[in-house]
């Protein structure tokens, strides 16, 4: 039997610090919003390992539901950016290192830079963006209205019902839009290269880039992928449901989301370009 | 499987204080002793902002109590009290149906609002659940609100699917905010023509006959229902002996404004 769901009562990041601390003040409070937001991914971990099998029939509509929201119907946007940034940064960057002799070298940029780290970003940003924020007010809402407490008084635990299906739902999400988004981006790109003059055949492009990553490469792009998706995903539930919320607090609550997505996402990319590094 | 009923007593509370969700600091209800028995109606009356939401939500286990103990067919259900399994279990007998439209969830159409709790508790699906509640629909009238969003139902219909939302997982103890405030004659007979018969019990509720506290800020609509009486006012909780007793404390016209200057 499950556990009843913890309550969710905590202050957002940057709230509760002194005021008369100043910058202290400032920094302490943010550092309680980490902690807070910590506990917060824990407890969604925890019930999503205990509970992935229970109530199968409401969850798994719920799960695929949110993929479709964050994912399915973002292919067609996602296609497009594909193609503008192909031409404009794989296909320019393909062309110019043509030109300037460094062709050898092409492979190598194009994984450093691209795949590893502009197209995670990309897609982690645009489902942010088109879905995330509609989420936060969402949730807001509901928190707002007292649908949270309505879910809690009939059993239902809302970690479970409406936390662990977003971060889910954004994972995947950011997980497969990267990896289209970067097939979509390499092939136009190589169109355009193509058209602008370059020698190599598609097979020998392609070859060329498979054979500048190396085999971490793999699980280290899933992971990144993965984690900026869930940290979107748990950045918004946090902001939404975390505590309690009028209806005037949701429109800042959704730019504060937008914030601390971006600059969580930032911090995650600094911290495995040093994975890199040291790889 | 429900576990079949040990007591008489169906809510028990000892030295119960009651804080508000947005003023945790401040005991809004204090001293609640208060024992309910099975099949009993209870009005809590007392004017707006007294406290009666507050008490309801901290009987359902959604806001901790400052102080005392909560027991639901003798079961500890307040933070301190039993394990979780046993916690969740004893909650899931207790169903709350909340003030004004009954707190619906907005994205979700009135069919997934009334079957969503049976179907995350039984695991059955939304075409499962709607065959095997279809009886409890009908007789609540709703089958032909199913397909609508609750943001396009009248206050009084809304409230009528939050009961069913809460009837459906068969509670044995019902809390309900304030049901019938500002409803129209014929919401107002169907509502009266409800508890009557939830009191006495109804195969589609369970069967046994349910035990009801409802939270009210006018006791006049209970008039011929039989209930009993506590009032909340000033902080204080008091048991009522009939409904004279609560004219003679509240005076007939009913609740005084706490804003309204006193003679």
């Amino acid at each position: 039997m499950e556990a009843p769901p913890p309550p969710l009562k905590n202050a957002g990041p940057g709230e509760d610090c002194d005021g008369g601390l100043g910058l202290l003040g400032v920094l302490l409070g943010e550092w309680r919003g980490l902690t807070r937001l910590g506990a917060f991914m824990l407890i969604t971990l925890a019930t999503a390992a205990r509970r992935h099998r229970d109530n199968s029939q409401v969850m798994r509509p719920q799960v695929l539901g949110e993929i479709h929201r964050c994912g399915v119907r973002l292919l067609p946007i996602v296609g497009f950016l594909g193609v503008i940034l192909g031409v404009v940064f794989v296909g320019q960057t393909v062309s110019l290192m043509e030109q300037f002799g460094a062709g050898p070298f092409t492979g190598t940029l194009i994984v450093s830079v691209f795949l590893r780290e502009m197209a995670p970003m990309t897609a982690g940003l645009l489902v942010l963006a088109r879905v995330g924020t509609a989420s936060v007010v969402e949730l807001g809402t509901a928190r707002a209205l007292g649908e949270v407490e309505a879910l809690e008084a009939l059993g239902i635990d809302p970690i479970h019902y409406l936390v662990v299906p977003r971060v889910v739902g954004f994972a995947v999400a950011v997980v497969s839009l990267s990896a289209y988004l970067i097939l979509i981006s390499l092939v136009s790109g190589y169109a355009f290269a193509y058209a602008r003059g370059l020698k190599a055949s598609p097979i020998e492009f392609f070859t060329q880039i498979a054979g500048a990553m190396s085999l971490l490469d793999f699980p280290l792009w899933v992971l990144k992928t993965l984690l900026f998706g869930a940290l979107t995903g748990w950045v918004i539930c946090y902001q939404g449901l975390a505590r309690p919320m009028t209806l005037e607090e949701v429109g800042p609550a959704t730019t504060r989301t937008v914030a601390v997505c971006v600059v969580g996402c930032l911090m995650l990319d600094a911290l495995f370009i040093t994975v890199y590094l040291l790889l | 499987m429900k576990t079949p009923r040990s007591t008489s007593v169906a809510l028990e509370t000892r030295s119960l204080g009651i804080v508000r969700p947005t003023a945790t600091d401040e005991v809004s209800l204090q001293a609640v002793d208060w024992t309910v028995a099975t099949g009993e109606l209870w009005v809590v009356a007392g004017a707006q902002g007294t406290g009666k939401t507050a008490l309801l939500e901290t009987l359902a286990g959604l806001i901790p109590a400052a102080a005392g103990e909560v027991r639901v067919f003798g079961r500890r259900v307040d933070a301190s009290g039993d394990d979780d399994a046993g916690l969740r279990e004893t909650r899931r007998r207790l169903g709350l149906v909340f003030d004004g439209s009954g707190r619906l969830f907005s994205a979700l159409s009135v069919s997934e609002n009334i079957l969503l709790p049976w179907c995350y508790h039984q695991n059955r699906s939304h075409a499962e659940a709607l065959r095997e509640l279809e009886p409890l629909i009908r007789h609540l009238q709703l089958e032909s609100l199913l397909s609508r969003m609750p943001a396009s139902l009248s206050r009084s219909w809304s409230r009528r699917v939050a009961l069913a939302r809460c009837l459906v997982l068969k509670p044995d103890l019902l809390l309900l905010d304030n049901p019938l405030a500002g409803l129209d004659a014929v919401h107002l007979r169907w509502w009266r023509g409800f508890l009557t018969e939830a009191l006495a019990g109804h195969p589609l509720f369970g069967g046994e006959p349910l035990t009801i506290v409802a939270a009210a800020d006018a006791v006049r609509p209970y008039v011929g229902l039989d209930p009993r009486f506590a009032l909340v006012a000033g902080g204080h909780w008091r048991i009522l002996s009939d409904i004279e007793a609560v004219f003679a404390t509240t005076g007939e016209d009913g609740f005084r404004d706490s804003t309204e200057p006193r003679p």
